[in-house]
């Protein structure tokens, strides 16, 4: 009996995932932006593979800014290491940072959010002045702040969870300041669930507060969730990239946003080294691009209904 | 009779709702006022009965479900159960003794069904919440009981399926069954089946006759039918603005009504039959006016075509009337008079087609109506017409 129940139970959610996932796919953007997404992911994951050991000043092996040519097909930076060298390895530190950051901040958000718009009252008119407090700090304000009390408390070569200080800077900037957004959108479609009557019934059948955010409101919620999560992961890739401007990367592990601020201040616009800035801003935009396109896919795939509005 | 004492009683039961006042009010500090939507209800239901509460749309039906399920708060009164004070406990685990015994059926069973879980999940919600299964494999038996006595066979069959892949009808089972898993005392039914079709309504209201039979389970059908509460109660309850304006058994509401806005809202029920004529009493006039702003005196009284110049200053108290027959009127005694000829024009008023699918019901109502009421002359046959 049992045995048989839990069998047809797991063929329903099948079903279920498989439509889903028929549907998802089938949508343009979806496909191309997961086409995108899955050549960085394979450059994230096997660099050394794909262009050898990341070069550094010392092992560099090209002229100082040389343009594309078939020996360095991206040209070279202004110590004579190789951008495409530089680009596939970055790509690993980037979107680590875009993921960590963006985990971050679907976890904050959305707990702030569902408590705030599932309790209201009180702790949401708290919840809420908090979420418009991060909602307006600009990144970089709070990146000054918190880079001091870190270096301080961790020293300068110190790790944090396997993260050099500075990158686990960008992570936690990035992720306390974009869980704002993610709380707002979550916490208005908490109060509009809060008011549906299967809620009621779950109350009726005993249920306690906890057991009904989780059980019944956070899987109508996971439609907003991947969607926004998509663009929020857009959203860090940029944040990572402008923060780099500050200082706050690692030119021994350089992420796109760091070879981009270096590129800045070898003076590669001047000098026309367009290679230099090219490739790690193409890869910025064609990596939030991609997440903006599966988000915009997955928010069709969950609203039907939005699909006849062009 | 059962016994009415000590099962679930509400004591001058009050829920007043604030206006949520425009930003005007609220710099000045002004309360925008209060909806009474529930304002002063003495009810008992007994071990067993099947006591039907009636009313226009905005009389405070839900209310008074929501506030006996624990889902609304009284701001006056007491919501008793078997003696016990329930009207200020609060959270889950301290309401889960109340929870096991009282139960509810939402009216729109579309939205009382969470789109994302299977029907097993829904029907197995109460029982893990309550804690009344101790393995899955009695979870499972107790899902499929309950499946079963709410008409959906064979169970495991609706067991991975959504609220979406269900008909209207079924995902109303699912709710019913939802509710009888845990094996409850009383059932607050609010309008479980105003939003099906005809054909499926005398199923669901079968089963819900069959559960008292079964079970001896209560049930407080909240409906704005008549008819439908006179098939299906043992005693009525009608509810004008938040308030009991009469109250018996379902006979003598349905066909000896003492109360002139009883007698208007079985005025407005269709009538089948051409050429019967109703009570001389001229049907409603406007509308029901706003739980926000109640008249003084009777409330009824700006669309009572019996209405006096006392009826505008003074509230009529519930006096009896008859056994177990009280009605909140100032002219109760002359109500009767008026309304003795209208028990053909009562018993007509169900929708042959409904009655027809509710026969056994009707047949089993009809013979007692004959032998309790001497006044009322001979009634057509159910299934044939007149
Ligand atoms: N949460 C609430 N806040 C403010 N007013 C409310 C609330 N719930 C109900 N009301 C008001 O209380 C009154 C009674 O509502 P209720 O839903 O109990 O009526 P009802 O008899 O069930 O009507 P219907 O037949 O339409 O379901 C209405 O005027 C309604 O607007
Ligand atoms: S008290 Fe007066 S107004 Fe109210 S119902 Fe009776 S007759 Fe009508
Ligand atoms: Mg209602």
């Amino acid at each position: 009996m049992s045995e048989s129940t839990v069998q047809s139970l797991s063929r329903g959610r099948t079903r279920a995932l498989k439509n889903f996932l028929r549907q998802f796919l089938g949508h343009g953007g979806a496909q191309l932006g997961l086409l995108c997404l899955v050549l960085f992911l394979v450059m994230a994951a096997v660099p050394n593979i794909l262009v050898g050991p990341l070069q550094t000043a010392i092992n560099a092996t090209g002229d100082f800014l040389a343009s594309p040519s078939s020996q360095h097909l991206l040209g070279t930076d202004e110590v004579g290491r190789d951008v495409l060298n530089l680009v596939v390895h970055g790509a690993r530190i980037s979107l680590t940072i875009a993921l960590l950051a963006t985990v971050i901040s679907l976890i904050v958000g959305t707990t702030v959010g569902m408590t705030a718009g599932y309790f209201g009252r009180w702790v949401d008119d708290w919840l809420m002045r908090l979420t418009d407090f991060f909602f307006v700090m600009p990144s970089f304000v709070l990146a000054l702040v918190i880079t001091p009390v870190v270096l301080e408390v961790m020293g300068r070569g110190g790790e944090i969870l396997g993260f050099r200080p500075s990158l686990f800077v960008i992570i936690v900037v990035i992720g306390m300041t974009s869980w704002a957004f993610v709380a707002r959108i979550v916490r208005s479609q908490t109060l509009s669930l809060r008011e549906r009557t299967f809620i009621d019934r779950a109350r009726v059948a005993g249920s306690s507060n906890l057991s009904i955010m989780v059980r019944h409101i956070l899987p109508n919620l996971v439609p907003q969730i991947a969607a926004n999560g998509a663009l929020v992961v857009a959203g860090a890739i940029y944040v990572e990239t402008s923060l780099s401007f500050l200082g706050l990367g690692d030119p021994l592990q350089p992420s796109w946003g760091t070879l981009l601020s270096l590129a800045q201040s070898a003076g590669a616009a001047s000098a026309g080294a367009w290679w230099y800035l090219g490739a790690p801003g193409l890869c910025v935009l064609t990596v939030s691009l991609s997440f903006v396109l599966i988000g915009n896919a997955l928010d069709d795939t969950f609203n039907p209904r939005r699909r006849v509005i062009p | 009779m059962p016994d009415t004492a000590d099962f679930l009683r509400l004591e001058k039961l009050q829920v007043h709702f604030p206006i949520q006042g425009g930003l005007f009010d609220r710099v000045l500090g002004r309360p925008a006022g209060t909806v009474r939507a529930v304002d002063g209800i003495d009810l008992d239901v007994g071990r067993g009965e099947i006591v039907a509460l009636v009313g226009e749309s905005g009389s405070g039906k839900t209310t008074v479900g929501r506030v006996i399920t624990k889902l609304a708060h009284p701001t006056g009164g007491r919501l008793l159960f078997e003696g016990h004070d329930m009207t200020s406990e609060r959270g889950a685990s301290a309401l889960r003794p109340y929870r096991h015994r009282v139960q509810m059926i939402f009216q729109d069973a579309y939205q009382a069904l969470n789109p994302r879980h299977t029907v097993f999940d829904i029907v197995a919600e109460p029982l893990r919440s309550l804690r009344l299964v101790k393995n899955d494999t009695q979870l499972a038996e107790r899902v499929s009981e309950a499946l079963a006595s709410a008409g959906l066979n064979p169970p495991g069959d609706f067991f991975a399926r959504f609220p979406h892949e269900l008909s209207g009808g079924q995902r109303q089972r699912v709710v019913i069954a939802g509710a009888l898993a845990v094996r409850p005392e009383l059932i607050v039914a609010d309008e479980p089946v105003s939003m099906l079709d005809v054909s499926i309504r005398s199923q669901i209201l079968q089963v819900l006759v069959d559960l008292r039979d079964k079970h001896n389970m209560a049930l407080l059908f909240i409906t704005h039918d008549l008819p439908l509460a006179w098939l299906i109660a043992d005693r009525i309850a009608v509810l004008y603005l938040g308030r009991l304006v009469e109250i018996g058994r379902a006979d003598d509401i349905t066909f000896n009504p003492r109360h002139p806005y009883t007698v208007a809202l079985s005025n407005a029920t269709p009538k089948v039959r051409v050429g019967v004529s109703h009570i001389d009493l001229p049907a409603l006039e406007g509308e029901v006016p706003s739980a926000a702003r109640i008249p003084k005196g009777c409330r009824f009284h700006p669309r009572c075509p019996m209405a006096i110049d006392r009826c505008r200053q003074e509230d009529p108290p519930a006096v009896e009337v008859g056994p177990q027959h009280m009605s909140a009127c100032w002219r109760a005694g002359e109500v009767k008079a008026r309304s003795e000829l209208l028990g053909v024009a009562r018993s007509s008023s169900v929708e042959p087609l409904e009655r027809r699918l509710v026969s056994s019901l009707v047949k089993d109502r009809c013979r007692s109506s004959i032998s309790a009421e001497a006044g009322v002359p001979d009634l057509p046959d159910p299934i044939r017409g007149p």
